[in-house]
C-alpha cells in the first residue's frame, strides 16, 4: 500500500536532502539545475525504494521525472499505478 | 527562408501581426498554415515529410493508449519507422560511400543510387521530437495529442528548422495559444531576435569567412601552431555565434507569439569540467540524449564502472553521428566521450582521496584542460576530412611553428569576440540589473532610450554584416 502524497514528499525530500548533501526545499529544481546529476538519480531511486516499501524500476524512467519534490511524488504516484 | 534574411523578418512581422489581431480559435490553423509556407520555402515537396510522420505518430500514439498490452510494440514500431526516415534521408550517402570503399578493397563492382535527394530542413531536430513523444506516451508522461497539436508541435516554424528539441509536454498545452496580448512579449521576442541577428551576422559569418579559408581541403599545407589555434578557437567561436545566434531568433521569433522554448545555452565556454560543458552546450539535445538514451542504458547497469564508460562512449558517438554523416563528427563526438570517461575515472579517484577535492589548483586544471580538449574537438568537426584534422591537430600539439598567415585583423577580431565570451556572463547581469531598476521607475533613460538604440545598432549590424543569407551550420544536421 503506497502512502498519502504527503508522505510520499516527505521521504523525497530526506532522501534528496541525504543525496545533495544539503536541505532541499518546496519547488527547489534538482537536475535541471545540476544539484544532482543523473547517475545520483539512481542513488535517489534505491533510497526512495527502501523509506516506501515500493517498487521503482527507473528503466521506464528519466531524471527529469525527479526534478522537484511535487514531481518526484507524481512519478512515484504513477509507478505504482501502472503496477498495479 | 533563412532567419538572418530580409524575407523571413518581413514574414515574422506579417504573421506576428496577424497572429495578435486574430480571435483564439483562428490561431492555431493561422500558425499551422504560416508554419507550413516557412518550411515550403525550403522545398514545398518536403512538407509532405514531417506530415507524414505526423500522421504516423498519432495513430500509433493513439493505438498504444487504445491498447496498453501491445503500447510497447507500437512504440517500437514508430521508434523504427522515424529513424529508417533519418536514415534514408541523412545517412544514405556515408553507408553507400563506406560500402564502396569495402566493394573497392574486393574488387568488387560499386554500387550507388539513381538520383541524388536532399536533406530535409529540421528532419533531425522533429524526429527526435517524435520519438520522445512516443516514449513519454508509452511510459505515461503524456496523453495522445490530436493530431493539429502534433502537426503544430513538429512544424510549430520558430524551431521546426534547428530546435531547441522540445518535449511535446512543455510545447504542446502553449500551442493551444489562449495567453492574451501582453506588451512585455515583444520585447522579449525582439530583444532576442536582434541579439541572435548580430550573433549571427556580426560575428560567426565574420569568423567563418578566415575558417573557411582554413580549413579549406584546397588550402596552402598545414597551418603553424599558432594559426592551427586560432583556427581551431575561431571555430569554436563562430559555430557558438552561429548557433546560439539561431537559438536566440527561434526563442524570440516563438516569445513573439507568447510562446516559451528552453533556453539551448548557458555561457558553454565557462564550463568547469567536460560534463558541466555538455551541461551548457546544446542544452536541449543533451538533456534528449540523457534522458531517452543515457539514463535508461545506465539504470538497467545500475550505473556500475564498465557499462557506464562504454555508454558515455557509445552514445557521444551517436551524438556527433547525429550532427552528420562524416567521420570527422564521429571521431568529434568519440573525444568528447573520452574526456567524459576520463573525468569519471578523475571523480572515483577524488571520491578516495578528499586533498585532490578540494585542491584549487586542480579545479583551475580541469577548467584549463576543458577548454583545450572542446577547442582540439572541433578540429576534426570542422576539417573536411581526418587528414586536414590530424594535420591541424598535430600542428597544435606536436609540430610546434611560430609563422602566421593571416591578416592582422583575424587575430584581433578572434581575441575581441574571446573576451567578450569572458565578460558575456557580466554583461547579461549588468543589463538585467539596469532593467531591473528602470522597471521602479517607469519612465527611466533606459526605457526610453536604451532599447531603441540597441536594436537600431543590433539592426545596423546586421544589414552591415549581410551576406545574402549565409546559412546557419545547425541547419545542415
Amino acid at each position: 500500500m503506497l502512502p498519502d502524497r504527503t508522505a510520499i514528499r516527505n521521504a523525497a525530500r530526506d532522501a534528496a536532502t541525504q543525496i545533495a548533501g544539503r536541505p532541499i526545499k518546496d519547488g527547489q529544481r534538482l537536475v535541471s539545475s545540476g544539484l544532482i546529476d543523473s547517475l545520483s538519480i539512481l542513488r535517489l531511486i534505491a533510497l526512495l525504494e527502501r523509506k516506501l516499501s515500493v517498487s521503482i524500476p527507473p528503466e521506464t524512467l528519466q531524471p527529469e521525472d525527479f526534478d522537484d519534490l511535487d514531481l518526484i511524488a507524481e512519478t512515484i504516484e504513477r509507478v505504482a499505478k501502472s503496477a498495479g | 527562408m533563412q532567419f538572418n534574411s530580409f524575407q523571413y523578418l518581413v514574414f515574422l512581422f506579417v504573421a506576428v501581426v496577424a497572429y495578435w489581431l486574430l480571435s483564439e480559435r483562428y490561431r492555431r490553423p493561422f500558425v499551422l498554415v504560416a508554419s507550413l509556407a516557412f518550411y515550403a520555402t525550403w522545398g514545398i515537396r518536403f512538407v509532405t515529410i514531417p506530415l507524414t510522420l505526423g500522421v504516423l505518430v498519432f495513430l500509433l500514439g493513439r493505438s498504444m493508449a487504445a491498447n496498453p498490452n501491445k503500447a510497447k510494440q507500437w512504440m517500437w514500431l514508430g521508434i523504427n519507422c522515424l529513424l529508417a526516415s533519418l536514415a534514408f534521408f541523412k545517412y544514405r550517402e556515408f553507408i553507400l560511400a563506406n560500402v564502396n570503399t569495402i566493394m573497392t578493397w574486393m574488387s568488387a563492382p560499386h554500387l550507388s543510387f539513381a538520383k541524388s535527394i536532399a536533406l530535409p530542413i529540421g528532419i533531425s531536430f522533429y524526429t527526435f521530437e517524435a520519438i520522445s513523444y512516443l516514449i513519454d506516451i508509452r511510459q505515461g508522461r503524456v496523453k495522445p495529442a490530436t493530431l493539429m497539436d502534433l502537426c503544430l508541435f513538429f512544424m510549430f516554424w520558430p524551431n521546426v528548422m534547428s530546435g531547441p528539441i522540445v518535449r511535446a509536454r512543455e510545447l504542446v498545452p502553449q500551442l493551444h495559444f489562449r495567453l492574451k496580448f501582453e506588451p512585455r512579449f515583444v520585447f522579449e521576442g525582439i530583444d532576442r531576435l536582434v541579439w541572435g541577428l548580430v550573433q549571427k551576422n556580426a560575428v560567426a559569418n565574420l569568423l567563418g569567412i578566415w575558417v573557411n579559408k582554413g580549413f579549406s581541403p584546397v588550402g596552402a599545407g598545414m597551418p603553424s601552431t599558432v594559426d592551427g589555434w586560432f583556427l581551431a578557437i575561431a571555430f569554436g567561436l563562430q559555430i557558438y555565434f552561429d548557433f546560439a545566434g539561431y537559438s536566440n531568433m527561434a526563442i524570440g521569433a516563438a516569445r513573439l507569439l507568447g510562446v516559451t522554448l528552453p533556453e539551448n545555452f548557458r555561457q558553454p565556454y565557462y564550463a568547469a569540467t567536460p560534463p558541466d560543458f555538455w551541461s551548457r552546450w546544446h542544452m536541449t539535445l543533451s538533456r534528449w540524449i540523457r534522458d531517452y538514451l543515457f539514463f535508461p542504458i545506465n539504470a538497467k547497469w545500475m550505473g556500475a564502472p564498465l557499462p557506464l564508460y562504454a555508454s558515455l562512449l557509445g552514445v557521444m558517438t551517436l551524438v556527433g553521428l547525429w550532427h552528420g554523416a562524416g567521420w570527422g563528427y564521429i571521431v568529434w563526438g568519440l573525444m568528447h566521450g573520452a574526456y567524459l570517461v576520463l573525468y569519471r575515472l578523475y571523480e572515483s579517484l577524488k571520491a578516495a582521496n578528499s586533498v585532490i577535492g578540494q585542491s584549487r589548483i586542480v579545479s583551475g586544471c580541469w577548467r584549463l584542460l576543458t577548454l583545450v580538449a572542446i577547442t582540439a574537438a572541433w578540429v576534426p568537426f570542422r576539417s573536411p576530412n581526418l587528414h586536414k584534422a590530424s594535420g591541424i591537430l598535430s600542428s597544435m600539439f606536436v609540430r610546434f611553428s611560430l609563422g602566421t598567415a593571416y591578416s592582422f585583423t583575424f587575430y584581433g577580431f578572434t581575441l575581441v569576440v574571446l573576451l567578450f565570451c569572458v565578460v558575456e556572463p557580466i554583461v547579461v547581469r549588468k543589463l538585467s540589473e539596469i532593467e531591473e531598476n528602470a522597471g521602479a521607475n517607469g519612465l527611466s533613460l533606459f526605457r526610453i532610450l536604451g532599447r531603441p538604440i540597441a536594436y537600431s545598432c543590433g539592426f545596423l549590424l546586421f544589414m552591415l554584416f549581410d551576406e545574402n543569407n549565409t546559412q546557419f551550420i545547425y541547419s545542415q544536421f
